[in-house]
């Protein structure tokens, strides 16, 4: 069986020693930081990035991957624990996991939230190792024009589904793909935007704007608004469910996966949509649907699975078809381009050993998740305490460290400071900085296809709807814009992201 | 007479408008070409041509578009300040002071932005975290910077 040998080349990277030792370092970097407050997943793995170049390419994305489902898991247990979402993901899980755990139940829904991300890790990356090999085969027939409509259709969902005023995020969009143009173009050499800076002539560098816009400008905003928490957390007891706890969970986690690993694949889905949507969809589901809110175990069973299957099945269309559906993928093309792999439909047939290797690590950094986290759930409860004011200063130190890092040249630790200034300004026009980061990522790409394609076409632009996969690709981006628009859909999206 | 109904969406609207002008002033060096010989401006150009429409539509959307309730705006411009331009310190003084007293000074001079900050818990911080990241930096990952540059006295490296 084709699956099973490829699954077996995995598990023949994903278990070298230094691997799981690279997965399990991720993983608990990313808990650790996940659980500190008011550092989501994108932050953490731009602040983390630099610790990962010296790495062999799979080593270090195993260890990204780690630290992504780490800082995923980090941030459910802060949900349940202090009713503080560490991150977009786990704010509905805070509704009903925080209730459980004021009554003396808190044990139970960090149990749930881990055996129920466990499974939908586990069938999402069944998921992902079933459904990469076939959509990558049709990539690589694609050309330049259906790469460039695909790319198109990628940008437009991904700002589609986010939250937010359109033409806004649509000026992201427009304004990370310029951002991207900086550098010396490609196809004739001419230097672009560099102002006579010879570090310019690479281009801006993404780790650095990340860490600009994501990093330091998360800190800035906390900073506004800033309240010294006084944490107070009973000691957790009673990880183990009780059996009518586990007839309860059972549909719910189910469903949330199928839901989570649905949304997963889609441009801009991703984690959090999914689960939000599951919760919603249990809402109206479940028998108990009285106690939801008051720490019904089936509203953190449901939208915990569902994260994490989404979580995973992002990374198809990450691994088959070079394109990020959220800005950590974003993170992660990034990376993969820093290590010299071109994501892309080829990284399958080029580099098996990588990219089943990344798939299985999926599976067995879920596992060190569970094993890992309930024993040390004393100790994320003891991080959880370190007070803002001492954590921030930390953060900026290590990211002035690791922009210098990239290139070991000052001049990234300008870049990224130039960038919180502009993630700030943003953030106070109420712009989304992360379709900006997808269109920084994609711009070098949709620039070359296009040109590729119109020299192909000699000039003519109607080559992107005679082929009738680039012309179904762009039909599909233009129904979502029109379906956006709608009134009536748009006015269930403000619901969907408000409730 | 013109009322702005959303003062924000109209700053960034027109902020949105100056950036594409920004990018096409100084493409204009750039040739541009045409759709079948593109030249190095041509993708910049068109996107900031885009920009400048999706500027427009914010702007005349700012102007026809009642704002929907604004939550009071909290503005820490110490904060700011500090946050911003301590890692241009970091960046200018890393070559001369060397790797342990720029950390110590970044981390003491950003801390102070917190209200709740102290000068006894930033100055413990901040000699912690110099003495980690020289261990971490100059001897684990063998960054080539010193952990005391030539403009520390006596033990500075030049």
């Amino acid at each position: 069986m084709d699956l099973f040998s490829n699954l077996m080349l995995g598990a023949s990277t994903a278990f070298l020693p230094m691997n799981l030792l690279y997965g399990f370092i991720g993983c608990l970097l990313g808990t650790a930081i996940g659980v500190l407050p008011g550092l989501g997943p994108t932050a953490t793995i731009a602040m983390l990035l630099p610790i990962t170049f010296g790495l062999p390419p799979e080593s270090a994305l195993i260890m990204l991957a780690g630290i992504f489902y780490g800082a995923q898991y980090g941030g459910s247990t802060t949900a349940i624990l202090i009713n503080l979402p560490g991150e977009s993901s786990s704010v509905v899980t805070a509704i009903d996991g925080y209730q459980m755990a004021r009554n003396g139940r808190a044990g139970a829904a960090l149990a749930t939230a881990a055996l129920g991300s466990f499974f939908a890790g586990t069938v999402a990356t069944i998921l992902l190792a079933m459904a990469a090999p076939p959509l990558a085969a049709v990539a690589l027939k694609f050309g330049p024009a259906e790469y460039f409509s695909l790319m198109v259709l990628g940008l437009v969902a991904s700002v589609a589904l986010a939250s937010g005023s359109l033409p806004k995020a649509m000026a992201m969009i427009v304004f990370g793909l310029m951002l991207g143009t900086v550098g010396t173009d490609v196809e004739s050499g001419t230097p672009r935007y560099v102002f006579d800076i010879p570090e310019l002539y690479d281009g801006l560098n993404f780790v650095a704007v990340s860490m600009g816009i994501f990093g330091i400008c998360e800190i800035l905003r906390n900073l506004e608004n800033e309240q010294e928490r006084s944490v107070s957390v009973k000691r957790v007891t009673g990880l183990m469910l009780t059996k009518d706890d586990v007839k309860r969970i059972v549909g719910p986690v189910l469903r949330g996966t199928a839901l989570g690993s649905f949304l997963g694949v889609l441009p801009g889905g991703g984690a959090m949509l999914a689960s939000f949507a599951s919760y919603a969809m249990e809402k109206r589901l479940s028998p108990n649907r009285a106690q939801f809110g008051k720490g019904a175990i089936e509203g953190v069973a449901a939208p915990e699975s569902a994260n994490n299957a989404g979580a995973q099945t992002s990374f198809i269309p990450m691994l088959t078809l070079g394109i990020p559906g959220n800005p950590v993928m974003a993170l992660m093309v990034g990376a993969m381009i820093l290590q010299g792999i071109t994501p892309g439909p080829n990284v399958i047939s080029d580099e098996p050993a990588l990219f089943w290797g990344m798939i299985v690590s999926m599976w067995s950094g879920n596992l060190m998740l569970v094993i890992l986290n309930l024993p040390l759930i004393g100790l994320w409860v003891r991080m959880l305490t370190v007070p803002y004011h001492l954590l921030f200063p930390a953060i900026i130190g290590f990211c002035c460290i690791g922009a210098y890092s990239i290139n070991n040249s000052v001049f990234d630790v300008f870049v990224m400071a130039g960038f919180s200034f502009v993630g700030f300004a943003l953030s106070k026009l109420r712009f989304e900085p992360a379709p900006l980061l997808l269109g920084f990522i994609l711009g070098p790409m949709l620039e070359e296809n296009l040109r590729r394609a119109m020299l192909i076409s000699q000039g003519d632009p109607t080559i992107f709807v005679r082929s009738p996969l680039s012309l179904s690709l762009l039909v599909f981006a233009v129904v979502v814009l029109v379906l956006v628009l709608a009134p009536g859909i748009s006015r269930k999206r403000d619901e969907a992201f408000t409730e | 007479m013109l009322k702005i109904r959303n003062s924000r969406d109209f700053i960034g609207g027109l902020t949105m408008i100056c950036v594409a002008l920004l990018f096409i002033w100084f493409a204009r060096d750039l040739t541009v070409g045409n759709s079948f010989q593109m030249g190095p401006g041509y993708f910049p150009v068109v996107l900031s041509l885009l920009l400048i429409a999706l500027g427009a539509l914010i702007t005349v959307q700012s102007i026809v578009v009642e704002a929907d309730g604004s939550e009071p705006e909290t503005w820490n411009a110490k904060a700011f300040v500090l946050v911003v331009l301590g890692p241009v310190g970091f960046g200018l003084a890393l070559a001369g002071l060397g790797l342990a007293p720029t950390m110590f000074l970044l981390i003491v001079g950003v801390a102070t932005a917190s209200r709740y900050a102290n000068w006894r818990h930033s100055i413990l911080l901040g000699l912690f975290l110099s003495v980690c990241s020289v261990l971490l930096f100059t001897r684990l990952l063998s960054l080539p910077v010193a952990p005391f540059g030539p403009w520390v006295p006596l033990i500075g490296s030049v």
